[in-house]
């Protein structure tokens, strides 16, 4: 047990001599390289760091050399440790073998001499000391031979100590000599450090006490541990260098297996990626019957039918866009003729007889309603091909409000309803299709004239950072709010009972749906059975951008609270009250409605 | 004197339609039913101005048109079965001064025919400056320097619009009733092109105009 340790202090000292020599190195290194290779090191972890995210070869193969240098280094320490221990112990065996015998051969040698003047002892004890080194050019052992201190002197005691070549009884370590000195006839042994020629060596010392003429000395036999030391170091290079071709192989081999998994996910990952910008005929490359292959084949004909219906759409889409150009233009010019002719007729319808009149009459007004539904007709399906385009520029939404309340103006005067205008002062400059948004604005308030039972309808105008509100109010025969929901579905009527008086394709608000979508805009229906109905258009103030909220409100404020509010800039627009001032004024913004009657068609679930 | 109105129209039964509203009217139309005669018939027949469909067989419209532009500043006006904007638009940039969209009314056809056909109502003498450029409205002449800068009657009076009262934004609506004579629901890319199109003539660069100013979110000027 006294092996592991007594052999510590030699290699504990060579060890520190290193790591003060390693640290030396790092330190020096460390104070260059922070001053002069500080951005260089950054950029270097930096991109290590983006590879190590980026690369699952890399993160792989560099986990891999992780672990195959600590397995290397706990097996090597292992290994190295056992040799070294093995190869100790083998040498302290033979030491204290060959130590027993000399010993006792030094004894027996003294115990038997006859010699009694000064130098015949001086010689009988050098030479039999001498032999103890063993024949040869090599010696085998050194001794140091001392006469142990505190004893009476005897008279004939002419030795006092004796030493190999450059040795003295400093090399015995003190516990050695202690041990030896309290024991009776007991061999002990401890590791020191031999001077030989310039170097320190490592070696056992041996002791035990032999008698000569009455006097007791101490005798060390010393064994150098050098061969053992160079098997040592000959063994652990081995073991490094081994250890860092099997890592470096280790690594190898996980690069290169990972490359084999890696390459073709990443080649599908740039194949996909390709396939996704729209080069459809990308393909991944397919080689074997792995599960790689197998991978890269599923990813093919996924491509492929994925190129085989979008083509498909494609076409589909462009002869959808081929015919709804071709039907427009082989319809409209037979139905401009007979419009034209009957508009001829029913100017002439004066000189006709009552029935012609009336025929030419019919005629005309069938044909303006026929015009109306092919119009609208041809218009969704132009949304439904996808190939509606918005034709976005600033504009100011105030001049395009008052030039369709201009043009409706006509219809609510039939109807009796007074157009009122509520908007801000100035304008609201939007991005805009102008055409579209005067679709859908007239679209609405021919609508809620349509509806409006010859009451007022209200035109509210407002702006808010990202949006611009319209909504138009009307206090008519309202809808309940299943009808509101509805109310954007082609050809839906609230009441199938009741006969259409303007002759409506029925097409108009889902139309205003549709180009409200364009905008990116919501429209909303808000409907309350008796009092009335309020839709509300939004639109970004700038094409791309959110609407967070609408500047307007959906459920009106003058079924909550009817009151006195503060004035902005009105203006009437109807028949026989245009210019005079509303005691009501704008909604301030949105509060969120609080009747169930309120029906939102959120942008998301319309677009 | 009647004015000679040449149509040209593959369809035969609208192109007598608008044969018979147009004499009703007082003009008196010429008819042609190919694009590739299209240009001897206006060459013979000198009309005051073209009624011209975008699709006709041989050479379509737009080809006509920029072929009747590049002899004639005479007014043409397009019918088109399609309103699609690119159409519309190509029509426009090929030349055409108007376009009607099918199916028109008798009197919507009429009115744009009056229109372009407005005589140019005793000018008097009259000389308008806009940056460099000057106009001579009763010449019918844009000068920039010497250099003459050749317009069609339309291009010219919606410079003449514009130089005339060069304090006032002129919006797209009031331009379009000032210049096209339109009364209600009109289509503003008419300006839009034709502005585009007077300032790659009139402007040295069109990408950074000098005469005619946009004035953003509103419409158009003059400029100083």
């Amino acid at each position: 047990m006294a092996a592991g340790l007594e052999q510590l202090p030699f290699r504990a000292r060579i060890w520190r001599r290193r790591a003060v020599i390693v640290s030396l190195r790092v330190a020096r290194l460390v104070r260059t390289g922070i001053s002069r290779f500080f951005p260089a090191l950054r950029y270097i972890v930096q991109s290590l760091h983006r590879r190590w995210r980026r690369s699952l070869q890399f993160r792989t193969v560099l986990t891999t050399l992780l672990l195959a240098v600590t397995s290397f280094a706990v097996v090597g320490a292992y290994l190295s440790n056992q040799i070294a221990n093995n190869l100790f112990q083998e040498r302290l065996t033979q030491a204290e073998s060959e130590t027993r015998y000399n010993v006792k051969q030094v004894q027996d040698t003294f115990d038997g001499a006859q010699v009694t003047d000064q130098s015949s002892v001086i010689t009988l004890v050098y030479d039999t000391l001498n032999a103890v080194e063993g024949r040869g050019s090599v010696i085998q052992r050194r001794y140091v031979f001392e006469a142990m201190p505190q004893q009476t002197k005897p008279r004939n005691r002419w030795v006092e100590s004796r030493a190999s070549d450059q040795l003295t009884v400093s090399v015995i370590p003190p516990d050695l000599r202690k041990a030896v000195q309290e024991s009776g006839k007991d061999q002990y042994w401890a590791s020191t450090v031999i001077p030989v020629g310039t170097e320190d060596r490592p070696g056992i010392a041996v002791g035990n006490k032999v008698t000569f003429n009455g006097t007791v000395y101490e005798l060390y036999l010393i064994y150098d541990l050098n061969t053992a030391q160079q098997t040592l170091d000959e063994i652990q290079s081995v073991l490094w260098a081994g250890g860092a071709v099997l890592v470096l192989m280790i690594g190898a081999i996980a690069w290169y297996v990972t490359r084999n998994v890696v390459s073709p996910v990443s080649h599908a990952a740039v194949v996909s990626e390709k396939l996704a910008a729209g080069q459809l005929q990308e393909r991944m490359v397919v080689k074997g019957e792995d599960e790689v292959a197998r991978l890269g084949a599923s990813f093919n004909h996924m491509a492929a039918s994925l190129q085989e219906q979008i083509t498909q759409l494609a076409t589909l889409s462009q002869m959808q866009q081929r015919f709804v150009s071709d039907v427009s233009h082989e319809l409209r010019t037979p139905l401009t003729t007979v419009r034209m002719a009957a508009e001829v007729l029913f100017d002439a319808r004066h000189d006709f007889d009552p029935v012609n009149k009336r025929s030419a009459e019919l005629l005309y007004n069938q044909v303006e309603r026929f015009q109306s539904l092919l119009s609208d007709l041809l218009e969704i399906s132009r949304f439904d091909a996808g190939v509606a385009m918005l034709d976005a520029e600033p504009e100011d939404i105030l001049q395009v409000i008052a030039h369709v309340i201009d043009g409706a103006a006509p219809v609510a005067a039939e109807y009796g309803s007074e157009l009122i205008l509520r908007a801000p002062a100035g304008g609201i400059v939007v991005e805009m299709d102008s055409r579209r948004i005067d679709r859908i604005l007239r679209n609405l308030i021919l609508n809620a004239v349509e509806h409006g039972e010859g009451k007022p309808v209200t035109i509210t105008v407002a702006a808010n950072q990202t949006a611009v509100g319209v909504a138009v109010r009307d206090h008519g025969i309202g809808m309940t709010p299943t009808e509101a929901a509805r109310v954007f579905d082609r050809f839906w009527r609230a009441d199938p009972a009741r006969a259409r008086t303007t002759g409506g394709s029925g097409l108009g608000l889902s139309i205003a749906m549709e180009d409200t979508k364009l905008h990116n805009g919501w429209l909303q229906a808000w409907g309350n059975k008796g009092s009335g109905a309020n839709f509300r258009l939004t639109v970004p103030l700038r094409q791309g951008e959110e609407i967070d909220r609408s500047p307007v409100q959906l459920e009106p404020e003058d079924i909550v609270l009817p009151g006195v509010r503060e004035d902005r800039n009105i203006l009437l627009l109807g028949p026989g009250t245009s210019g005079q001032p509303d005691e009501a004024g704008t909604f301030r913004g949105e509060v969120p409605p609080s009747s169930k009657a309120a029906v939102h068609v959120p942008p998301k679930e319309t677009s | 004197m009647k004015a000679r109105i040449l149509v040209v129209d593959d369809d035969e039964a609208l192109a007598e339609m608008i044969g018979i509203v147009l004499r009703n009217d007082g003009f008196e139309p010429v008819f042609c039913a190919d694009g590739g005669q299209a240009l001897d018939v206006f060459r013979s027949s000198k009309p005051d101005l073209v009624l011209l469909d975008l699709m006709l067989p041989g050479i379509d419209g737009i080809e006509v048109c920029r072929q009747i532009r590049s002899e004639s500043d005479v007014p043409i006006v397009m019918l088109t079965a399609k309103s699609d904007t690119s159409d519309v638009v190509r029509g426009l940039e090929s030349g055409a001064d108007d376009y009607v969209p099918k199916p028109f009314k008798p009197a919507e056809l009429v009115a744009r025919v009056r229109a372009r056909l407005r005589p140019g109502d005793q000018k008097a003498p009259e000389t308008l400056r806009i940056a460099d450029v000057t106009i001579d409205v009763a010449g019918h002449t844009v000068n920039r320097g010497n250099e003459r800068i050749s317009l069609t009657p339309l291009e010219f009076d919606l410079l003449v619009a514009l130089a005339r009262k060069p304090w006032q934004v002129f919006t797209r609506e009031l331009l379009l009733e000032q210049v096209w004579g339109y009364r209600h629901a009109a289509d503003t890319r008419l300006v839009n092109v034709h502005v585009q199109r007077l300032r790659s003539k009139i402007e040295r660069d069109p990408e950074a105009p000098e005469v005619v100013l946009t004035v953003r979110g509103v419409g158009y000027k003059a400029g100083s």
